[in-house]
């Protein structure tokens, strides 16, 4: 059986400092953002002002002419081909794509100003055209006609030679619209479900459905039945390093890019296969980044555009994001309305649970909630349950995948639900929780998830009672303390994820050298996460070194395979992978040495800053055995994957599926409407911790970005013009220190399950528990987020009894 | 305004500039006087003011003196990071919502992105690239480490600056007071929770 995790841990599961910290608290590390390359470029994307139009005109002769103007191009026109004749001005060439059997398709294109063509990567007259070359061919006017769906959507880019001029010539594209109709709010699609503004042959779209037992026989038994509609708003990513890419063509035809992505192989393997390059001739670089949040998993249009305006211009040009354009078309977290009806005895046991819910994913997509997973972590207690979701298109930016997709949503779906039936119960819905929660499968491997989810799950509501003092502070809605016209209130919601190693391999490379050097090398980005310490922990601890003087090379798609930093799996995957990689290294070290001084390398152990030969007591600085290896270094290599970690006897090297508490405590004005959240309680399953600093950094952050959502941040879409009306950060609201209430963490540590990644749970649950701290405060529901004053004192005012 | 362009210059006399609006006057005031080659200017009817073409300008970064060409619309913090490569300070919101672009000007703290590089001519600019000198950490930055008061780590050197300014103003600020402080600061990994303990240390020891 392959060697695990060590059963003595000096550095793992301690608080380690993160070892970019001082760099990025100073501003010396540098972001995608922060690169300048000599002779750079500044690119510019000129953009849709409209949410659903035709291109009828376009002309870029006035943009050619501004000053610092480079290259431009015209997106989504360009095609490539081979040339088959060329007479006068007359270009024809058949398409390199969509070649049909026995038909060969011609296309005969008169060359201008405004028609670029590209051969190895360079822009070419006509001149050095000849019969037989492979170019990419791009006509301005084949721009006409195309429908663009959203404001903010694509056009062109250009790029010149100041950040400046680069504004200037992207406002000298003369683009000629017909506006078409649009749709922005949801409301506005079910009225009429035959409406089409978008490329699907509706603006809605029926969706899935699906059903377990008998509902209406489960709302016969029921003591109470209550029946409402709740709902979550579209919200935005908001990296603060927007999405973007410097694109740099190297002299010998490689392609270096430094991108701010959450996945730099995937990356550079979307611009290989774009550029007609083998993968290995693409470096995608991302030694920093700042913030990803699941939206940032390729090049986009604008890497694309970047890459492609570099080659044009034949220097390095560089694409970020404003914010206008992050926000509405760099990917959002979608919309969900459901209307719940659930029903239930008074011992707290759910009898039946149905959800109908439809939400939006922008102009394109799909389902905007795990519809598979409703209702949320007690469907497999619940008896009986019945849920559908249908697909709404705006005209707005396509979502994309936000720190545990579809999860906020259903725990807002489920948990407002299940509290707002404890109060028509009359119950505490700790209860209800308690009662319903999934039950443990006696013949799963004991340290699953499944063997244990109920008792873990009851373990942390524990905790979670006892850190908040929900005994205490719990009250029947609306009953609670008052000071003035503040409302006190506490809600507690459960959650779960993932956080599995990946499907595709990781590897991690660790070198000694002879000088006792260590390097950690893989390919993976650090988001933020810790991503780079974690990797150092794992190394020093197998190699008996402080964490500090790993030397860690990471961010480069170059230094192997790694998986994108997505659901939660970058920890499971790399921690395991380092651990391999440093026993390897271990293991050739000792293999190397022994000989040199006369051991046996079965003998050999490490200790804290030593070699120690087991049998003869002998021991050596890590320094003095290094240097025996003369002129070789140490190398070894670690690989891990979902499917490794299913392999039997790994079960406790890593594993996956979550489970988690959170507590809020608020207090709400009733006659402002304000809510404030004074204290946060998250109970977090996550297997073994690798660095505990970090790990509560991450959870504590999860829940920062769960009271966002709960308060403040919701897209907002004028329905006249179809734009968003706070593409910025002053209306896009996010919370500030002084908005943050005291939050506590508590790891549930469980080593045997081995690492679990947690990015994403904490996210899931805070938005529901201050949710039904509010109902818990004021004794009605406020049913959609974000629990604005307005919001608050709507409610109010539509009926809503306080006392 | 513009009505008395010089000839073949291009741009507006510093006459027809100061006789514009209050706003206009008041933003140019604050320009005059503050380099010899500026003084000789004013005294010369028909001499140009500036841009809209480059303008070279010098600015004292982190005690160092830099040179540059920039159009007078560029803002400090453009200045910096695409003219002068000096990255510590963030674009975010660039509209003075978010304090990733915060740096110290004359001491105080300032969103860059709300000051043209013009303005700050003449001026002490200290960014978060100074509060490390020969690897030794400043106590805010420290202080932000030691209890992982950063994620990603891109709001990060607004944040440090600002507690910086606050701190050099009143090295006896209350915990309070420094939150005030980074008030205007917005994070998204939410590494409050980091940051109010980091505050919490350097109250204790006096900044």
């Amino acid at each position: 059986m392959a060697e695990g995790w060590p059963k003595q841990r000096r550095v793992l599961g301690s608080k380690v400092r993160r070892l970019d910290g001082p760099a990025k608290a100073t501003g010396l590390a540098k972001y995608t953002y922060d690169i300048n390359r000599p002779g750079m470029l500044h690119g510019v994307i000129v953009r849709c002002p409209y949410a659903h139009a035709r291109i009828k005109a376009i002309d870029s002769t006035a943009t050619r002419k501004t000053p610092g103007f480079r290259a431009l191009t015209i997106l989504g026109v360009s095609r490539d081909g081979v040339v088959v004749a060329v007479e006068g001005n007359q270009l024809t060439y058949t398409p390199a794509a969509k070649k049909k059997a026995g038909q060969e398709e011609r296309i005969t294109v008169t060359v201008n100003e405004r028609v670029t063509l590209i051969k190895n990567h360079k822009v070419v007259s006509l001149k050095e055209v000849q019969v037989g070359d492979r170019l990419t061919i791009e006509v301005e006017q084949d721009a006409i006609g195309r429908e663009l769906f959203f404001a903010g959507e694509e056009i062109a880019a250009v790029a010149a030679d100041t950040e400046e001029h680069a504004r200037d010539a992207a406002r000298a594209l003369r683009v000629e619209y017909e506006v078409l109709e649009h749709v922005v709010a949801e409301d506005e699609v079910l009225k009429d479900r035959n409406k089409r503004t978008v490329p699907a042959p509706s603006n809605y779209s029926e969706g899935k459905a699906a059903t377990q037992g008998d509902v209406e026989a489960g709302f016969r038994e029921a003591d109470a039945v209550v029946e409402a509609t709740y709902g979550v708003p579209v919200i935005s990513h908001q990296c603060l390093e927007s999405h973007g890419l410097v694109a740099e063509w190297t002299a010998d035809g490689g392609l270096t890019v430094w991108a701010s992505t959450q996945a730099t192989v995937a990356t550079a393997q979307q611009l290989a296969a774009r550029f007609g390059l083998p993968a290995a001739r693409v470096n995608c670089i991302t030694h920093y980044m700042g913030g990803g949040f699941g939206s940032k998993f390729g090049p986009d249009v604008q890497g694309f555009a970047a890459a492609e305006l570099a080659r044009r211009a034949g220097a390095p040009v560089k694409i970020m994001l404003d914010r206008e354009a992050e926000i509405t078309t760099a990917g959002n977290r979608p919309s969900a309305i459901g209307t719940v009806k659930i029903g239930g005895k008074k011992d707290g046991t759910i009898t039946a649970y149905a959800v109908d819910c439809y939400g939006t994913p922008g102009y394109t997509g799909g389902a905007t909630v795990n519809l598979n997973l409703l209702p949320y972590v007690y469907t497999d207690a619940i008896p009986n349950w019945k849920r559908s979701h249908a697909v709404v298109y705006i005209n707005a930016g396509a979502a994309r995948a936000m720190r545990a997709p579809g999860h906020p949503q259903n725990c807002v779906l489920t948990e407002f639900a299940i509290d707002d039936l404890a109060a028509r119960l009359g119950i505490d819905p700790l209860i209800i929780r308690r009662k319903n929660l999934p039950p443990n499968n006696p013949k799963a491997p004991p340290n699953s998830w499944a063997a244990r989810r109920n008792t873990i799950y009851n373990e942390q509501i524990d905790i979670a009672v006892q850190l908040s003092r929900w005994k205490e502070k719990w009250h029947p809605p609306g009953q609670g303390n008052q000071v003035g016209s503040r409302r006190y209130g506490i809600g507690m919601a459960l959650h779960t994820w993932g956080g599995f190693a990946a499907g595709q391999p990781n590897e991690c490379f660790v070198i000694i050298g002879r000088d006792g050097s260590i390097v950690a090398r893989t390919s993976t980005q650090d988001l933020g996460t810790g991503q780079r310490t974690v990797t150092a922990v794992v190394v020093a601890e197998i190699l008996g070194q402080d964490p500090a003087s790993i030397i860690t090379e990471i961010g480069e798609s170059r230094f192997g395979q790694s998986s994108g930093s997505g659901g939660s799996t970058t920890c499971p995957s790399q921690a395991p992978a380092a651990l391999r990689a440093a026993q390897a290294a271990r293991d050739e070290l000792f293999q190397k040495v022994a000989p040199k001084v006369q051991a046996d390398p079965a003998d050999l152990t490490i200790a804290p800053g030593k070699v120690v030969d087991r049998k003869t007591g002998r021991e050596w600085t890590w320094k003095e055995f290094c240097a025996r290896l003369g002129m070789e270094e140490a190398r070894g290599r670690g690989v891990w994957s979902l499917g490794i970690a299913n392999e039997p006897g790994n079960e406790d090297i890593s594993s996956g599926q979550v489970g988690g508490v959170q507590v809020a405590e608020v207090s709400v004005d009733v006659e402002t409407g304000l809510v404030r959240v004074h204290h946060i309680v998250a109970v977090q399953d996550c297997g073994l911790v690798v660095n505990r600093l970090t790990c509560e950094s991450q959870v504590a952050g999860g829940v920062i970005m769960g009271l966002n959502y709960a308060l403040f941040e919701e897209c907002i879409r004028d329905r006249v013009t179809g734009r968003q009306l706070n593409a910025d950060m002053e209306f896009y609201k996010l919370g500030g220190l002084g908005d943050m209430p005291k939050i506590t963490v508590h790891l549930q540590d469980m080593p045997e399950r081995g690492v679990i990644g947690i990015g994403e749970p904490p996210v899931i649950s805070t938005a529901a528990a201050v949710g039904n701290a509010v109902f818990n405060a004021l004794g009605v529901r406020v049913p959609f987020l974000p629990l604005t004053p307005w919001r608050v004192l709507q409610t109010l005012a539509q009926g809503g009894k306080i006392r | 305004m513009n009505e008395a362009t010089g000839p073949g210059r291009g741009g507006i006399t510093r006459r027809g500039f100061l006789t514009g609006t209050g706003l206009a006057a008041a933003a140019a005031s604050r320009l005059t006087a503050e380099s010899t080659a500026e003084r000789a200017a004013a005294t010369q009817e028909t001499a140009v003011a500036f841009g809209p073409g480059p303008v070279r300008i010098e600015l004292v970064v982190n005690g160092r003196k830099l040179t540059t060409q920039v159009e007078p619309r560029v803002t400090l913090l453009d200045a910096l990071r695409n003219y002068l490569d000096v990255t510590g300070c963030k674009r975010v919101c660039d509209r003075g919502t978010c304090g990733a672009c915060t740096v110290m000007v004359d001491g105080r703290a300032v969103y860059s992105c709300t000051m043209l590089a013009l303005e700050a001519r003449g001026k002490d600019i200290r960014t978060a690239e100074s509060l490390v000198v020969g690897g030794r950490l400043d106590p805010v930055p420290e202080a932000f480490v030691r209890c992982d008061a950063q994620q990603c780590g891109f709001c990060t050197p607004g944040f440090v600056v600002a507690l910086r300014a606050a701190l050099d103003k009143n090295p006896q600020a209350t915990e309070a007071e420094l939150e005030a402080a980074v008030a205007g600061n917005i994070c998204r990994c939410g590494t409050y929770e980091q940051m109010r303990q980091a505050i919490a240390q350097l109250v204790r020891k006096g900044g």
